[in-house]
C-alpha cells in the first residue's frame, strides 16, 4: 500500500466515490466526487493534535468494529493511505452548530478548513477496474447465536481486531464482558455461509482465518485453548492443508466436525456451545470463555448502485459477473474487476486476479486494443 | 411416494452432514441415539424396506427446530411424514399413549357422526349456529375429561375464546357438526384420515357461512393454515389464531384490561411460532395487559424449546426429561405463570407437574385465559 502512496504514476482519491461513468472503452469519462475532509491534505500529516481536545468522544470506531470510540475528527486507521485526519461533518459541533472549532485552535500547521467543499472531479480514463472486495454478514438473524445479546459471542473482524496491537485493547484478548483475559476460545464457522437462508456459497477465506486466528491466541497466551467448529475445512491452496495441521500438532488446536447448534449462556456470561460432535455422533456442549462467529463474506454493500452507474452485470449473489473470455472482463469493454469483488476469493488469488486485470487494463491503454477487449 | 422421491421432495439429499439438525433436536440431546443427520443419511444409504421398518420414525416431536436451522432446507418433517405414511403400510405405528383413547376419538370422527355436544358452553356466553366468525373449538371437550386427572382443564381456553369474542361484540359459531381437525393423523402417516376429516370441517364451514374462523389451539390453527390449502386448495375463509383475532383488534380498538400483576414467561408453540411464524401477536397481546411483566426463557421464539410430546405417541423418559427442562428453564426467568397458546403443551407440561418427585412451583396457563381474566 506504501508503495502505491508513493508511486509518481499512481494517484489515490481515497475518501471519494464514482458518480457516473460514460463513454466507452478507451475512452471513458469518470465523474468522482472527492468528499469534503475538512482538513487539507496537502497540509495535514496526521499528527493527531486536533484530536486531543476534539468534545465529540463518543462515536463508534467502524474500523474496530464499533469496539472502540473515536472523536468527531479522527484517522480512519492507522496506516491508511493517504496519511491525513478527517472531520466527520455528522457529528463535528462546529460543523453542525458553527461552534467550537477546537480543532483549528490546535492544529499547528493550519490543515483544519471548514470551508471545505465537495469536489467533483472529471477524469479521462482508458479503462477501469473494479475492486471493491466484500462486506461481513451480519449474524444477527441467526438468532440460535445469541449475538448482540450475549457479549462474548463476537464475529472473526471483531476478534481480529481485539487481537491487533492497534486494536482497542492493545492486542489483549479481553472479552467485552468483564474485560478479562479470554482463555478458552471456541470459533464457529459456516456462520451465514454455506447456507440456503442467506449465503449459499462457500465463503472460502473463514477456515484459514478461523485456524490462523486460533494460533495467534495461542501465542498470546500460550496456556489457553482453541476449539474450532467446522462443517469440513476447506483449506484450498498451495500449503494450506499443511497450515491446517500444523494448527492441530504445534498450536494444539483441537478441530471438532460440527455446526455449532446453539449458544446459550450461564451465570458467568460464558458461551454454552450446543453442538453434534459428528465423528463420535454424541450431543455436547461445551463452555468457553468467548466463541468467534466466521462470518459470511458478501459483496461490498453499494455494490450494485456502483454496478448500475458503470452498466456492468451482478451474478446471483450480488458480485460483480466476470470471467468471460478473461479471468477479469466484465461485460463493459475497458472495465475490468477482480478481487473479492467477483466472488469469494483469498489474498494470493486476489493479487493474481489484480494482476491479470491490470494487465488488461494495460491491453486498452497502451496499446489502443479494442478489438481484443471487445 | 417411493423412498427417492421422499428425499428429492424434501431436499434430503442436499444433506451437508454438519449436524446442525442432530445437535438442535430436543430427543438428541437426552437420547443421542436418535439422531435427524443419520436418520437422513441412512435413507439414503440403505433400502426403503429396512428403513421404514425403524422404530426412530415415532420418535420424532415433528417440533421443526432442526429444519428451521439447515443449511440445506431440508424439510425433516415433511420427510418424517413421508416415511411414517409407508411405515403404517407395513404396520410399522408409534405407541400410543393413553391407551390410544385420543386416536380412537379421532378415528370415530370419521365415521357417520353423532352431533356434537356443547352444554359445556356456559349459558351467559352467546354462540349461534350460522354467523360470519366462526370459533374452532378443536378437541378440548374431550381433553377436559381425558385429563381431568391433571387438572389440565383444555376447556378454560375455549370458554374464554368465547368470552373474548363476545367482549369484541361477536357472537361466534359453535358448530354441532365441527370435527377434529386431523392434524394428529396427519403428522402419524395416517392420509386418509386426515383428508376425511378435513372435508367434514371444510363442508362446515362452508354451511356456517363463516368467512373467519378462529382457533384457541395452535395445532388447529396450522392445519388449517398450511396443511388444507395443500389438499383442498385456497381457503375460502380467514384462519386466525386468538392471539392474532386480537393483536389485530388493538390496532384498531380501544381496549382496557384489568390490571393483573403477575410474572410470566410465554412458551411458543411448534405450530404457531416455527411453523407459522407467529412470535409476535401473542407478546403483543400480553404486554398491553396492565402489570403484566414478560420475561423471556433462555430458548424463545424461533428458538423454543417443545413441550416435549406430540401427536399423543411414543411418551417416554426422555420426553418427561424434555419437560422438566423446560419448566425449569421457565422458573429459572422468575415467572410465576408459564403462558402457552396451545391446549397440548399445556397438558404435556400440567402431566410432568403432576408426576411424584417433582417440585414445581410455576403455574400454566392459557392466553386466552390469561386474556379472558383480564376483561
Amino acid at each position: 500500500m506504501l508503495d502505491v502512496g508513493r508511486h509518481p504514476n499512481v494517484n489515490i482519491l481515497a475518501y471519494s466515490e464514482v458518480e457516473s461513468l460514460k463513454g466507452d472503452i478507451g475512452n471513458f469519462t469518470a465523474t468522482v466526487r472527492k468528499k469534503a475532509r475538512y482538513v487539507d491534505e496537502d497540509i495535514c500529516n496526521a499528527c493527531g493534535d486536533c484530536l486531543v481536545k476534539c468534545p465529540v468522544k463518543k462515536i463508534p470506531d467502524d474500523f474496530d468494529m464499533g469496539l472502540k470510540n473515536r472523536k468527531a475528527v479522527y484517522q480512519y486507521f492507522s496506516q491508511g493511505i493517504p496519511a491525513v485526519m478527517t472531520i466527520d461533518p455528522d457529528n463535528c459541533i462546529y460543523l453542525k452548530k458553527g461552534k467550537c472549532g477546537v480543532c483549528k485552535t490546535k492544529c499547528v500547521k493550519g490543515a483544519i478548513d471548514y470551508e471545505q467543499k465537495d469536489k467533483i472531479l472529471e477524469l479521462d480514463v482508458g479503462a477501469v477496474i473494479v475492486a471493491t472486495g466484500l462486506d461481513v454478514f451480519d449474524p444477527t438473524p441467526l438468532t440460535q447465536y445469541g449475538y448482540g445479546k450475549m457479549k462474548n459471542v463476537i464475529t472473526g473482524l471483531e476478534y481480529e481486531r481485539l487481537i491487533n496491537a492497534t486494536g482497542p485493547t492493545g492486542g489483549n484478548l479481553l472479552r467485552p464482558s468483564d474485560g478479562e483475559m479470554a482463555h478458552k476460545v471456541a470459533y464457529v464457522q459456516c456462520v451465514g455461509s454455506r447456507d440456503f437462508n442467506y449465503c449459499n456459497y462457500c465463503s472460502s477465506v473463514c477456515c484459514m482465518y478461523a485456524i490462523k486466528d486460533a494460533m495467534l491466541g495461542r501465542e498470546h497466551e500460550p496456556d489457553s485453548e482453541s476449539y474450532i467448529f467446522h462443517t469440513d475445512f476447506r483449506n484450498v491452496g498451495k500449503w494450506f492443508q499443511k497450515y491446517e495441521i500444523r494448527g492441530k500438532e504445534e498450536y494444539g488446536i483441537n478441530y471438532i466436525r460440527g455446526r455449532v447448534a446453539d449458544i446459550t449462556e450461564d451465570e458467568n456470561q460464558n458461551p454454552i456451545l450446543w453442538y453434534e460432535d459428528t465423528e463420535t455422533r454424541e450431543v455436547k456442549s461445551l463452555n468457553v470463555e468467548m466463541a468467534v462467529l466466521s462470518t459470511a463474506a458478501m459483496a461490498a454493500k453499494g455494490s450494485s448502485e456502483l454496478a448500475k452507474k458503470l452498466g456492468v452485470n451482478l451474478s446471483e449473489h450480488g458480485f460483480v459477473a466476470a470471467g468471460l473470455p478473461y479471468p477479469s472482463d466484465t461485460n463493459v469493454p475497458g472495465i475490468f474487476a477482480c478481487g473479492f469483488c467477483i466472488g469469494p476469493a483469498d489474498i494470493p488469488e486476489s493479487v493474481a486476479q489484480a494482476s491479470a486485470a491490470a494487465n488488461r487494463a494495460a491491453e486498452v491503454v497502451f496499446l489502443g486494443e479494442k478489438k481484443k477487449t471487445a | 411416494m417411493t423412498i427417492d422421491a421422499v428425499i428429492k421432495k424434501t431436499n434430503a439429499h442436499y444433506c451437508l452432514e454438519c449436524g446442525i439438525c442432530t445437535g438442535s433436536c430436543p430427543i438428541s440431546r437426552i437420547n443421542p441415539k436418535y439422531s435427524p443427520r443419520l436418520f437422513v443419511e441412512k435413507s439414503l444409504l440403505i433400502s426403503e424396506e429396512e428403513l421404514i421398518r425403524d422404530d426412530d420414525l415415532w420418535t420424532c416431536l415433528t417440533c421443526g427446530a432442526c429444519s428451521a436451522r439447515c443449511p440445506s432446507l431440508v424439510d425433516y418433517n415433511d420427510f418424517m411424514f413421508q416415511m411414517r405414511q409407508l411405515a403404517i403400510e407395513i404396520d410399522n405405528r408409534g405407541v400410543c399413549t393413553h391407551a390410544g383413547t385420543i386416536q380412537a376419538v379421532s378415528a370415530l370422527q370419521t365415521k357417520k357422526f353423532v352431533k356434537k355436544d356443547l352444554s359445556w358452553i356456559p349459558k351467559e356466553l352467546k354462540t349461534k349456529q350460522k354467523g360470519d366468525v366462526l370459533f374452532f373449538v378443536g378437541c378440548t371437550p374431550y381433553y377436559q375429561i381425558i385429563f381431568d386427572n391433571i387438572k389440565a382443564d383444555s376447556l378454560n381456553a375455549s370458554k374464554s375464546t368465547i368470552k373474548i369474542l363476545n367482549k369484541f361484540g361477536i357472537e361466534p359459531v359453535v358448530s354441532q357438526d365441527e370435527r377434529c381437525c386431523g392434524h394428529d393423523s396427519y403428522w402419524t402417516g395416517e392420509l386418509e384420515k386426515f383428508k376425511t376429516l378435513a372435508k367434514s370441517n371444510l363442508e362446515m364451514i362452508k354451511n356456517s357461512g363463516a368467512k373467519q374462523v378462529i382457533f384457541s389451539c395452535a395445532e388447529g390453527y396450522s392445519t388449517f393454515k398450511t396443511l388444507y390449502p395443500q389438499f383442498f386448495g385456497k381457503l375460502k375463509f380467514d384462519v386466525l389464531h386468538i392471539s392474532q383475532f386480537i393483536a389485530e383488534k388493538l390496532d384498531s380498538e380501544e381496549i382496557t384490561f384489568n390490571e393483573a400483576n403477575e410474572k410470566i414467561t410465554f412458551h411458543d408453540p411448534c405450530r404457531l411460532g416455527r411453523f407459522e411464524k407467529e412470535f409476535d401477536a401473542p407478546r403483543k397481546v400480553l404486554s398491553v395487559i396492565p402489570g403484566l411483566e414478560i420475561l423471556e426463557m433462555e430458548r424463545n421464539r424461533e428458538n423454543g424449546m417443545c413441550c416435549g410430546s406430540s401427536t399423543w405417541m411414543n411418551c417416554t423418559q426422555v420426553n418427561k426429561k424434555i419437560q422438566v427442562d423446560r419448566l425449569k428453564e421457565a422458573e429459572k426467568t422468575g415467572a410465576s405463570t408459564l403462558v402457552t397458546a396451545c391446549p397440548k403443551c399445556k397438558i404435556h407440561l400440567n402431566c410432568t407437574m403432576n408426576d411424584n418427585g417433582f417440585d414445581f412451583k410455576i403455574k400454566i396457563k392459557d392466553l386466552a385465559t390469561l386474556v379472558a381474566e383480564a376483561i
